[in-house]
């Protein structure tokens, strides 16, 4: 079935989602080009996010107060990332390690069994959903759950804040030499471990956000985090390890394929969709439309 | 000579000493159901709950062939490979005699691939398509509708309401892809004349905003929601956003509405609801059935529903028959149930029989249309839309 109309109001749907997808790919790309480690348990931070604004809402503030629920849920993630880190990535650098990698690989994903079955057993396997009080919203023909229109425009809100602290900021100054020269950013006098604590933060608050305002829509539960990890290392290889505007088209790009592939071609492939875009990138540039190619000493 | 006498009763004892632990040893009964997500997770919890009591209400009776029960849950998140791990864990380590909880068929159908090879009976407690029973397979049995009647209970009602377009939104598990082509090859075969749009998902996706477009689209007069866990609960919240739902009723395919998370999820957005239903509690129940309930209720507060129901059965039925067979032996354990009559929670007999395709080995409850008229109704106070056989 095709009109002018249902191509609209897909395309529409698939960019909206595409915004939210681009949230959840922020984070990794983030932390990666700053720490240069992949954090597996990302999903498990959008879990965190999401429960986080649930039990807010639900047992403290209301749905009229969703939005500082959301506050609230970025900020106690970020809290956890900031406590985690010294703990669990630090040591990578402090103790000089050979195979970074393969310890930040089984770190993270340890972490993530661990904060799974931590949620199963707080909160059971049960889904729960957090309440807003904002209506259904029209975007140009496509009826929306105003949660998702909120989120798509706080998730361009974070972008752009994210873009100019990096941009503007002296300690997005100070991350941005990190990324490119860790120790001539050391020999600078940047604290690069207090700063590595502090994009781990940032990184994981990120995909807290996207958990806390994805959270009415894509309701809570445990593994409801894998969707975002799986989502956001797709877009990074579409839009380019450690790009931040590759983030942004990746997930257009995701969500509009994924959308418009399920509305008019074969609703029972929609996630493969989104892997053939990243086969078909991979082909054509293998270090994703943004990214840039790795340089080896 | 003497010595061959003494070591020959030393022999005799240390065997009778050992037939006699054995007989001491606890029965195991394996239990494999979706405890956490992506699984059906709240039909798991009340499959584990069900069966637990009906472990007291066994060991209470004296336990069965004098020995005490005992239950090994095992989760499989709704994931075929983790219920066939679960499975070949029970009887090999642990020597579980019996196995049930199914929810999931893909799950249900991958371990009978396993035990038709390892030998103990399994019986699906909730699972729907035809294949878990189809292939005729001896250590197969279920409890459960299988895809004709439910398919058969849901046109009924479309035909009853006078519909003439139906929107069938499925899953793409064996369990969504059965019920589809079911209601599509009944369709035509009772020469219904509908109009059926058949539209697959995948199961873990995470929105399901294009297909409703092009359900909406479609101009149905009533969508059946083949989703199970959370696609279910997706479906029902974005066909409300694009404005389908409540003017378009919508019936799932099964009574997860049931579960009191149903309100807690959607509020007001759950008026209007339709399920299909083998349970309320104007059903008629056996003397076992009413045991239950009552003590489900005492436990846990609420009444219980179909899974709890039917974890219950599950194991009383295996108990019942493993006494008729006088033995646990998987053979004549299978013999015991394909021609015995048991007690389950409904006042109709649970049997077994040889039957044709999906019906071989197969015990259905009896199939209804149940439809929410208010927010935090129960489904003991659900309006029953249809019963099969209505029309």
């Amino acid at each position: 079935m095709f009109s002018a109309e249902l191509f609209t109001q897909t395309l529409i749907a698939g960019l909206m989602i595409g915004v939210l997808y681009a949230l959840m790919a922020l984070g990794i790309t983030f932390i990666y080009s700053i720490v240069r480690m992949i954090n597996w348990a990302m999903g498990e931070f959008y879990m965190l996010g999401s429960y986080i604004q649930y039990v807010v809402v639900a047992h403290a503030l209301g749905r009229d107060l969703w939005w500082l629920a959301v506050i609230i849920s970025t900020a106690g993630t970020f809290l956890v990332g900031y406590l985690l880190e010294p703990i669990l990535i630090k040591p990578m650098y402090a103790r000089a390690m050979e195979r970074r990698d393969d310890y930040a690989t089984v770190v993270t994903i340890a972490l993530l069994l661990m904060l799974r079955s931590l949620a199963v057993v707080i909160g059971g396997p049960y889904q729960f959903r957090p309440e807003t009080n904002l209506p259904v919203m029209w975007v140009g023909p496509l009826p929306m759950e105003g949660a998702r229109v909120a989120a798509s425009v706080c998730a361009l809100l974070a972008l752009l804040v994210f873009y100019l602290v990096i941009s503007r900021t002296w300690i997005g100054l100070a991350l941005r030499a990190m990324a490119q020269n860790r120790v001539a950013a050391q020999t600078s006098g940047v604290d690069v471990f207090r700063l590595d604590a502090m994009a781990f933060a940032i990184g994981v608050a990120l995909a807290g956000l996207a958990g806390a305002l994805l959270a009415p829509l894509f309701l809570v539960y445990p593994t409801n985090g894998a969707v975002a990890t799986v989502k956001g290392f797709e877009i990074i290889v579409i839009g380019g390890l450690g790009s931040i505007p590759g983030a942004l088209i990746g997930g257009l790009l995701l969500g509009v394929v994924e959308s418009l592939g399920a509305g008019f071609i074969s609703s029972s492939y929609q996630n493969a969709y989104g892997f053939l875009l990243v086969l078909l990138v991979l082909l054509v540039r293998p270090y994703g439309l943004f990214g840039e190619r790795g340089r080896e000493a | 000579m003497n010595r061959r006498v003494v070591l020959g009763t030393i022999a005799t004892a240390l065997t009778v000493a050992a037939s006699a632990a054995l007989a001491q040893e606890p029965m195991v009964f394996g239990v494999i159901t979706p405890l956490s997500p992506p699984g059906e997770t709240s039909l798991g919890q009340q499959v584990k709950r069900g069966s637990e009591i009906a472990v007291d209400y066994i060991n209470e009776k004296g336990g069965v062939l004098g020995r005490k029960v005992v239950l090994s849950i095992h989760d499989t998140a709704g994931k075929n490979e983790a219920g066939v791990a679960a499975y070949r864990r029970l009887v090999s380590n642990e020597k579980a005699v019996a196995v049930f909880g199914f929810i999931h068929s893909g799950v249900n159908i991958a371990v009978n691939e396993v035990a038709k090879e390892m030998g103990v009976p399994t019986m699906g407690t909730q699972t729907g398509a035809g294949d878990v029973t189809a292939k005729h397979y001896d250590i197969a049995f279920r409890t459960h509708a299988v895809d004709p009647p439910r398919a058969a209970t849901w046109l009924g009602w479309a035909k009853k309401n006078g519909f003439k377009r139906l929107s069938v939104l499925a899953e793409t598990t064996d369990y969504g892809i059965g019920l589809a082509k079911a209601t599509e090859a009944q369709n035509k075969s009772m020469n219904l004349g509908m109009e059926i749009q058949t539209i697959m998902f995948d199961r873990t996706t995470t929105d399901l905003l294009p297909q409703l477009l092009q359900v909406k689209a479609f101009k149905p007069d009533a969508i059946i929601n083949v989703g199970v866990g959370q696609p279910l609960d997706l479906m029902i919240t974005q066909a409300t956003t694009v404005g389908l739902l409540p003017t378009v009723p919508m019936v799932t395919s099964y009574d997860a509405p049931g579960r009191p998370q149903h309100w807690q999820l959607h509020k007001e957005q759950g008026v209007g609801v339709h399920f299909i239903a083998f349970y309320t509690q104007k059903s008629k129940l056996s003397d076992v059935g009413e045991w239950f309930v009552k003590k489900y209720q005492e436990k846990y507060n609420e009444p219980p529903i179909y899974s709890a129901l039917n974890g219950f059965a599950n194991a009383i039925v295996f108990a019942q028959a493993i006494e008729m067979a006088k033995t646990t032996e998987p053979k004549a354990l299978i013999k015991a149930l394909e021609t015995g009559s048991f007690k389950g929670w409904s006042s109709v007999p649970v049997t077994f029989p040889q039957a044709e395709g999906a019906l071989w080995h197969n015990w259905s409850p009896p199939l209804m249309i149940l439809k929410y008229t208010k927010v935090n109704q129960t489904q003991a106070d659900a309006e029953v839309a249809y019963t099969l056989g209505d029309n």
